[in-house]
């Protein structure tokens, strides 16, 4: 009888990439799973965690309809020197539970640090002191750095050219979407897939 | 020998059309596979036409492509069909080239998501651009030829 529960929940979940703890947001037995990938230097990522996030999160993650799973797409290049501090230091935050309120945080400085490289300054006001420290030491783990490797190569793996972007899994098919520029063509895209 | 001539180019021609049918069969088969709304985000990307446009051209184009590549695989009036892909082409590479000249980083749209333009992209749909303007002067000679 557990067997076929375990069973029947393992073929509801929406298969995907790894999910780090800290870093999901929803169900992982919701029948559709989004894998966002983003980077916290890049304009359209900022715009998408602060205008679309909570809209996405009202209409799919909150009712159960999907499983969010955040990914760090860490971009280089001009205009991205400081990207993998950033997505060091959130992907440290995420190991004690600190990934959303650090991510806000990037976010919201992002114009600043992405600038002056003073990305621990835009860091530090979202945690305690004692979270500080921890973080700080996570920042020079190498399995954090790891993680945030892994993350882009199954980015990579999954197809992802530019940020930020959100791979759909239903069904056990995944379908990158990447055009933010009206949330209501997202809307309908995952609607008309999820009715398939 | 001027008819040997003319019938490796009768089989080439026959050949091409054959496979430019193919092509286009695919490509309006990969984008209905899909969600509508993934190719209006592609053509929308390009910033030539309205939205409504682009969502109208995202339902409509597919099919169009299917109807083509089905009368040049079948061979079937000829002359509308490569007319009619050549233009598509046309348009198609125009658009493609303008934003790979202004550095848009954005998915060509040819064969469903997750291809960026580049200079494969182009070098593709150029060659294919080629082949269906030799392949419409070939249907318009052939008929002439006929007359």
């Amino acid at each position: 009888m557990f067997a076929l529960a375990l069973g029947i929940s393992l073929l509801g979940m929406a298969a995907g990439p790894d999910a780090v703890p800290g870093r999901t947001a929803g169900v992982p037995t919701a029948p559709l799973r989004m894998d966002l990938w983003g980077d916290y230097t890049c304009p359209h990522c900022k715009m998408l965690h602060e205008q679309l996030l909570s809209r996405l999160m009202a209409d799919y993650v909150n009712p159960g309809k999907a499983y969010l799973v955040f990914h760090e797409y860490t971009l280089t290049g001009p205009g991205h020197e400081h990207s993998k501090t950033a997505s060091l230091y959130a992907a440290a935050a995420a190991r004690i539970g600190k990934y959303q309120q650090v991510s806000d945080a990037l976010f919201l400085t992002q114009t600043s640090w992405a600038m002056s490289g003073k990305v621990w300054e835009a860091v530090a006001p979202a945690l305690t002191p004692a979270e500080q420290k921890k973080v700080q030491a996570l920042f020079k783990d190498p399995s954090v750095a790891a993680e945030v490797q892994h993350d882009l190569d199954l980015g990579n793996a999954a197809h992802v050219d530019r940020t930020p972007t959100i791979v759909l899994t239903h069904k056990g098919k995944q379908t990158p979407w990447s055009y933010w520029n009206d949330y209501n063509l997202f809307r309908s895209f995952v609607d008309t897939e999820m009715k398939k | 020998m001027d008819s040997s001539k003319d019938r490796i180019l009768k089989i080439a021609v026959i050949l091409l059309r054959v496979a430019m049918g193919g092509i286009f069969l695919y490509a309006g088969y990969v984008k209905l596979k899909d969600p509508w709304e993934l190719f209006a985000a592609g053509i929308r990307d390009y910033e030539m036409v309205p939205n409504w446009a682009a969502d109208l051209l995202a339902q409509t184009l597919p099919y169009f492509e299917l109807l083509i590549g089905l009368l040049l695989v079948v061979g079937r009036f000829l002359r509308l069909s490569t007319v009619s892909v050549s233009a598509l082409l046309v348009v198609f590479f125009s658009l493609m080239v303008r934003a790979f000249v202004q550095g848009k980083e954005i998915n060509c749209g040819c064969f469903g998501p997750n291809e960026l333009i580049s200079w494969k992209t182009l070098v593709r749909d150029g060659s294919l651009l080629a082949v269906s303007l030799f392949l419409t002067v070939m249907a318009f000679r052939a008929r002439r030829t006929s007359v």
